[in-house]
């Protein structure tokens, strides 16, 4: 089987779905490579370096003609219309958004796998492009923006003054937006997130970030992971939130995306006016129109003295690193398929099909929604299946206190005077038991027990008033009793002993 | 009558010169009552651990006291005998104790109810056979619950605390037994030695013995049965249920004899134990009955949660980057379990842990409350190692540190850190509070062999993307971790 790696149509693109690296591991899994001329070249990744790996160069038509054609971006109609009849292509797709493109798909009975549409799972990780990329765009965010930023990221104190760290605020902490608040941090900035889920704090809280988010009962959050619309008292309630940081904040990260839609405004026109003079906004949604009021998609502009970074590949700008793991990604699901020789479209595969948009013709997107429970993250583990404590019932309360009456009631009707004096010293000890061991630290059980058991060998007591009361020391009683003290005093001594081993133990540091 | 406020037995029988004793009748009551009060200060002692050793003390002052006491008191003869036993038993138990190794603790506290009970029943025949004074009507039927009592709660004791030390020694296999019909048996066992309590009861003063030895028989065989059927993982609260019904014997023999001080003391250690099973209980999230009962995760539950477990693979993590990992990190946190107990890894812990402190990383502990076999087992262990217990920490007090931990090392402990008990309603283990090492950085599971942990249930942790897993007994591992840290020192 020949795998085409023609160079991206898109313009401005620099990565390449394949590297030296992914050209050696799909040609040991029988495949043959054939990579368009400077097909990587923007990415550092020279044609004489694929040809050190075993790839062939071809002209970018030839590579189109392969079997198994591997891109970056979706390709065009026209990119399409040069694939072999059934052939395969492996490439980002957006089916949802580009009905033509699978038509064309279709019109060539080609099989097309969607990267995008690989389901985050933990298995499915390792193919996962959307996190590698986002990965990569939140890093890049951070270094446009302080390329667009007149000062330090990092707080100094010099003899020419001193300059307070930047306070970077990101708003949407998925792959990109913590990977911008990683980055950030890094630079030394104080960093700030917000997320309308509250299982985010807990991320953004491990990178170093401060967990922003709105004083409202209702979360984003439901056991699927977001919401769809949040009330207006959130929004609300959010953009306050907005303003009043805006005065403060230097730079705003926004990575609010919701697939297949446009992207919500978060960042209004009056939160750009209260920003400082020469603070930036990047915006990584500026391709699906922008978080922020006046984002140019593809463009910096200013509005208001602040910079906005519309900037729509951002990825792209970091060519060599994200065609490596856009090549891996892709490498990755290849040698899921079964490689060359065990090629196999499993539809058993919940990430094969998943990302399955056409094959051989047919249609196959959207793929079955597979029935899942929440990712355990997602709710608060207390909440999850901790058994309610049964409400106990009035009936067995009133059955409990009645029991109770007649007990007391029988044993002081019936019972010997003494035995009523002993039954209310036991019933005052179990009193006392109960309340003191509940003072016993928990480090301090294993010892209780054993100081415990050691005076339950009071029961040698028991002997001594047997085996003392006998005339004869061959009378059966005294016999019995001599054995009890036996092994009671066993008891009392083994078990004081060990106790005593055991406290000695316990040290504080230092 | 009885002297009203003497709760003691004096028999109406002896003769009068020895009543005329030299001490005055009520000083005997009155140690028994400083002896009590010094068993409360006793184990009011261990609330922390620095007054614990004196706790120890007071109950030793408590307990010579009492035993001295009694000797005085009149009717008290025949001292060579008692002597005689006293010192062998003393002898024995300095023995025991002094030579037993702190990972064999469960078993010797277990062996040692085990005599508490025996004794128990001992004194109750003795008593049977020579009750002191002629009894008649309701007080006869009284003291005959009462020595029914003594010797049945005092037979379970015996036998099943001897079925927990030897399945704790490994003698016995720590799986459950489950007879068809345990609990209808159980039931029957129960109504056996109420059945036997009527012609006990009827019989005439000292002519009941064979029914009383046939209930001491019948006792046995359900404290056997009712020990044979709890799974190992169940131990801690066994042994504590053992602990409490040790109680409760020297309490029913404080009735049988009319003494205070036995009723008092059996009482405390009665709720004592009792309250520790429940603490470990509501640990578990179970039900004490479901204990007791359960036969736990041997019911037809388990196989079928088995059937739908998550799997996965497992990734291990070779030596060099353990230690790299280790050596980044600045806050790391150690899950002893009972494999660290079987493994006598605590001392190499217990370096390790120096070894990282003194390059300025934090160390701490994080114990779950049935981490081991014995409540406070692993507290114990890491304490003979010389860990200080100031780092070690209870599940509570550490949980919400866990997500700012950086390496979490699970040493030996399986089902204590299972997501499952969270996330899976099937699990047998759902509901169970346990720590939560996923949220952490990094895991490293230490495991002997690749099987599931005691409750039987595989663990989704062992398959999490950041858990890594070093497989190799306990002891071995770390002295290999220490070794490579030397290196690098």
């Amino acid at each position: 089987m020949k795998i085409g790696i023609p160079k991206e149509g898109r313009a401005g693109e620099r990565r390449v779905a394949a590297t030296p690296e992914s050209t050696k591991a799909l040609i040991e899994m029988g495949f043959e490579v054939c990579v368009a001329q400077n097909a990587g070249s923007l990415a550092s990744f020279p044609d004489a370096s694929f040809e050190a790996a075993g790839a062939q160069i071809v002209d970018q038509a030839q590579a189109w003609a392969c079997d198994l054609v591997l891109q970056v971006n979706p390709p065009s109609v026209a990119e399409i219309a040069q694939m072999r009849e059934g052939g395969s292509l492996i490439s980002l797709l957006r089916p949802a958004q580009n009905e033509a493109l699978l038509e064309a798909l279709m019109a060539k009975k080609a099989t097309a796998l969607a990267l995008d549409q690989i389901p985050r799972i933990t298995r499915a990780q390792k193919m996962d492009v959307l996190s590698s990329m986002g990965n990569i765009a939140g890093y890049r965010a951070v270094i446009e923006a302080s390329q667009h930023y007149g000062g330090f990221f990092g707080g100094q104190m010099t003899a020419a003054g001193k300059s307070a760290p930047a306070k970077v605020l990101v708003i949407g902490a998925g792959v990109a937006g913590l990977s911008a608040l990683g980055a950030a941090r890094g630079l030394g900035a104080t960093v700030y997130a917000f997320d309308v889920r509250a299982s985010a704090k807990e991320q953004v809280e491990s990178l170093g970030g401060r967990f922003l988010t709105v004083e409202i009962e209702e979360s984003g959050e439901t056991a699927g992971g977001y919401a769809k619309t949040m009330s207006k008292e959130f929004i609300d309630a959010e953009m306050a939130l907005f303003r009043e940081h805006a005065p403060t904040t230097d730079v705003v990260i926004t990575t609010a995306l919701i697939p297949g839609r446009a992207a919500p405004k978060l960042w209004l026109a009056d939160m750009l006016t209260l920003m400082k003079p020469g603070s930036v906004v990047v915006d990584l949604a500026a391709e699906q129109g922008g978080n922020c009021e006046g984002t140019v998609a593809g463009e910096v502009v200013q509005v208001d003295g602040v910079n906005i970074v519309g900037y729509t590949d951002l990825v792209s700008r970091l060519p060599t690193i994200a065609s490596r793991f856009f090549a891996k990604n892709v490498q990755n699901l290849i040698s899921e398929l079964g490689g060359a020789e065990g090629w196999h479209i499993d539809h058993e595969d919940e990430a094969v099909r998943g990302a399955l948009a056409v094959e051989a013709g047919e249609l196959r997107f959207p793929a079955p929604k597979i029935e899942r429970p929440p990712p355990p993250v997602v709710a608060p583990p207390a909440e999850v299946i901790a058994p309610e404590p049964k409400p106990e019932s009035g009936l067995g309360r009133w059955i409990g206190s009645a029991v109770f009456v007649s007990v007391f009631a029988a044993i002081g009707m019936l019972a010997p005077i003494e035995f009523v004096q002993h039954f209310s010293v036991f019933v005052l000890s179990c009193f006392v038991g109960w309340q003191l061991i509940w003072n016993v630290n928990h480090a301090l059980h294993t010892p209780l027990m054993a100081v415990t058991n050691a005076i339950s060998g009071i029961i040698l007591v028991g002997g001594i008033l047997q085996t003392g009361r006998g005339e004869s020391i061959t009378a059966m009683p005294v016999i019995l009793g001599a054995v009890a003290i036996l092994l009671a005093s066993i008891n009392v001594v083994g078990g004081f002993l060990v106790t005593h081993r055991m406290l000695a133990m316990f040290r504080r540091g230092n | 009558m009885f002297p009203m406020t003497l709760p003691l037995v004096l028999p109406m029988t002896v003769a009068p010169d020895l009543v005329e004793s030299w001490l005055p009748e009520s000083l005997l009551p009155v140690a028994y009552l400083v002896a009590g009060i010094l068993f409360v200060l006793s184990i009011g002692g261990l609330s922390s651990q620095e007054s614990a050793t004196r706790g120890n003390y007071f109950g030793i002052a408590g307990m010579v006291l009492a035993v001295v006491a009694t000797m005085l008191a009149p009717e008290v003869a025949s001292y060579g005998v008692m002597a005689g036993a006293i010192g062998l038993g003393a002898v024995i138990g300095i023995a025991l104790a002094a030579r037993v190794a702190m990972t064999s603790m469960p078993q010797l506290v277990a062996a040692l109810h085990s005599f508490v009970g025996l004794a128990a029943v001992l004194v109750g025949l003795s008593t049977y056979l020579d009750p002191g004074h002629p009894l008649e009507g309701s007080e006869a039927i009284i003291h005959g619950v009462e020595i029914l009592l003594d010797v049945a709660i005092g037979a379970v004791t015996f036998t099943g605390s001897v079925v927990a030390w030897a399945k704790l020694d490994g003698r016995l296999s720590g799986k459950p037994l489950l007879l068809p019909g345990r609990h209808i048996l159980n039931l029957v066992l129960l109504a056996a030695i109420v059945g036997l309590a009527v012609p006990f009861l009827q019989a005439e003063s000292g002519e009941g013995g064979v029914w009383l030895l046939a209930i001491a028989g019948v006792a046995s065989i359900l404290g056997i049965h009712l020990v044979a059927s709890i799974g190992g993982a169940d131990m801690p609260v066994v042994v504590s249920l053992l602990n409490s019904y040790s109680g409760w014997t020297a309490a029913a023999a404080g009735f049988m004899l009319g003494n205070d001080l036995l009723i008092i003391t059996g009482a405390l250690v009665g709720s004592s134990g009792a309250i520790l099973s429940s603490i470990m209980c509501k640990a578990m999230n179970r039900s004490i009955w479901n204990v007791v009962f359960g036969g736990f995760g041997s019911d037809g539950s388990a196989p079928a949660a088995s059937a739908d477990q998550p799997q996965g693979e497992w990734t291990e993590i070779p030596l060099g980057d353990l230690i790299d990992r280790i050596l980044d990190a600045q806050e790391v946190v150690i899950v002893p379990g009972y494999g660290m107990a079987v493994g006598q890894a605590q001392r190499a812990v217990d370096s390790f842990t120096r070894d990282l402190q003194g390059r300025g990383i934090r160390v701490r502990f994080a114990i779950h409350p049935v981490a081991g076999r014995l409540p406070g087992h692993m507290n114990v262990l890491l304490a003979e190692a010389g860990v200080p217990y100031d780092i070690v920490m209870e599940m509570d007090e550490i949980n919400g540190d866990l997500p700012k931990t950086d390496v979490v090392l699970v040493i030996g402990a399986n089902d204590i850190v299972n997501p499952s008990a969270q996330t899976d309603p099937a699990s047998p283990i759902a509901g169970m509070p346990v720590l939560e090492v996923w949220k952490s950085e990094l895991t490293v599971v230490f495991k002997r062999g690749r099987g599931v942990g005691y409750a039987g249930v595989v663990n989704p942790l062992f398959f999490r993307e950041k858990t890594r897993m070093f497989f190799g007994d306990a002891r071995d591992s770390m002295e290999k971790i220490n070794a490579e840290l030397k290196n690098r020192s």
